[in-house]
């Protein structure tokens, strides 16, 4: 299956996003309230930009059954996004304010650019790799439980069986909508740079 | 000093506009000491960024009302031409235009193509003007001699300042609330592109 084999290629990145200072923060509960703060915000206005690529896809979808799952998946990230306003409020964060660092609004102009002008199929690809890795970090620290950690509740959702399935659903998805060419697969391997490059930006910009 | 120094868009840009306008890649271009290397990379990204702003500028001209859309055409024309004029450059010189984009020239094509796409034409004229006033500035400092005469001629001749001129009055005259955030995002992928030409 193509989803499979995009993610075994791109096995290395998400490696080195699990391993990475911030997901080892969350995992033990160490993270700087401070970089998980700038991580809420920057990830609202991700999120944003997610929902509305799904929603470009939708419209681009050449059928009733893609169009079903494209926003059942928008769904999905509106749910998120309620999460991420809870966390918002409990730490106080102007999410209508926020501005996205440099390395962010890439990514999102990507996945925008990507929505709008290139093949559905590349969308879908752009798109996957959020969604695999945040199931498999999710999968993955949940596998040692840690007393009174603070960021129990973001491995709890990621790791759950609600974002499970939307995993599964966009992971179909890009198996009926891609090829396996060198567009998607360039997509799918850019888009899980981006990922990484996102967990640095947390650190690399300090309050 | 520039020909743009009293336009709002640039003077608004404060240092933006300095930083998108020079560059050690220009100073060795205009000694005639660049590194061979430095210039093969520079004709690849150059010739991914033009495909891009070949789609951009389509988009902007089909949105651009009938009146004003006539300098969008015809650059159009001129950036395609300037896509034969870069493979004959490559060709003649052993370079591979299919080589990978680099991720900050994917950044500026990415920030062109959704811009193109999610604003009203307003923006995007002030988005070009940003583009080609920045190139027109960057070469236009340069002595048209020595190795890259050809290269500095073609971004400082009077046609393409006409050219800007007439990009210069449209975004002048059809302001947004968004046209200076995004003409200083022009300028700072600008900036990020020359460096990159230069460091790699």
């Amino acid at each position: 299956m193509l989803h499979e084999i995009l993610w075994q290629q791109n096995g290395r990145l998400a490696e080195a996003c699990l391993h990475h200072p911030f997901v080892r923060g969350l995992a033990d509960g160490t993270l700087d309230p401070e970089a998980f703060r700038r991580y809420v915000a920057q990830d609202a206005f991700f999120l944003d930009t997610f929902a509305r690529a799904y929603a470009l896809a939708a419209v681009r979808s050449q059928d009733r059954k893609t169009l079903i799952s494209l926003c059942e998946l928008l769904n999905g990230v509106l749910w998120e996004l309620r999460l991420h306003d809870g966390y918002a409020k409990e730490r106080e964060i102007e999410l209508a304010r926020v501005q996205p660092y440099r390395t962010v609004e890439a990514y999102t102009n990507f996945l925008l650019a990507t929505a709008w002008h290139r093949e559905p199929g590349e969308t879908i690809a752009a798109m996957t790799p959020c969604m695999r890795l945040y199931g498999y970090l999710g999968t993955e620290l949940a596998k040692t439980v840690v007393a009174r950690n603070p960021y129990q509740q973001w491995i709890t959702t990621y790791s759950g069986s609600d974002f499970q399935a939307l995993v599964t659903r966009v992971e179909s998805l890009l198996d009926s909508m891609a090829e396996d060419t060198p567009a998607v697969r360039d997509a799918y391997a850019y888009a899980m740079r981006c990922e990484l490059n996102f967990f640095s930006a947390m650190s690399e910009h300090r309050a | 000093m520039s020909r743009f120094d009293d336009s709002p868009l640039v003077l608004r840009a404060g240092t933006l506009w300095q930083e998108a306008t020079a560059a050690a890649f220009l100073d060795a271009i205009g000694d005639g000491t660049l590194p061979p290397g430095a210039f093969n990379r520079w004709l690849v990204q150059d010739y991914h960024f033009a495909d891009a702003l070949t789609s951009f500028q389509g988009i902007a001209a089909a949105k651009t009302p009938r009146q004003y859309r006539k300098p969008l055409i015809a650059g159009l024309g001129a950036l395609d031409a300037e896509m034969d004029w870069f493979e004959a450059q490559a060709s003649a010189r052993g370079v591979k235009l299919s080589a990978p984009v680099h991720e900050v020239c994917r950044r500026y094509c990415d920030f062109l193509i959704e811009a193109a796409y999610r604003e009203p034409y307003s923006v995007l004229l002030a988005v070009l003007f940003g583009v080609e006033a920045s190139y027109l500035a960057a070469w236009s400092g340069l002595p048209p001699t020595g190795p890259y005469a050809e290269f500095i001629d073609r971004w400082s001749n009077p046609r393409f300042a006409e050219y800007v001129e007439s990009l210069r009055v449209l975004a002048e005259g059809h302001r947004h609330e968004s046209s200076q955030r995004y003409f200083d995002g022009a300028l700072a992928h600008e900036r990020d592109f020359w460096r990159m030409t230069w460091e790699g």
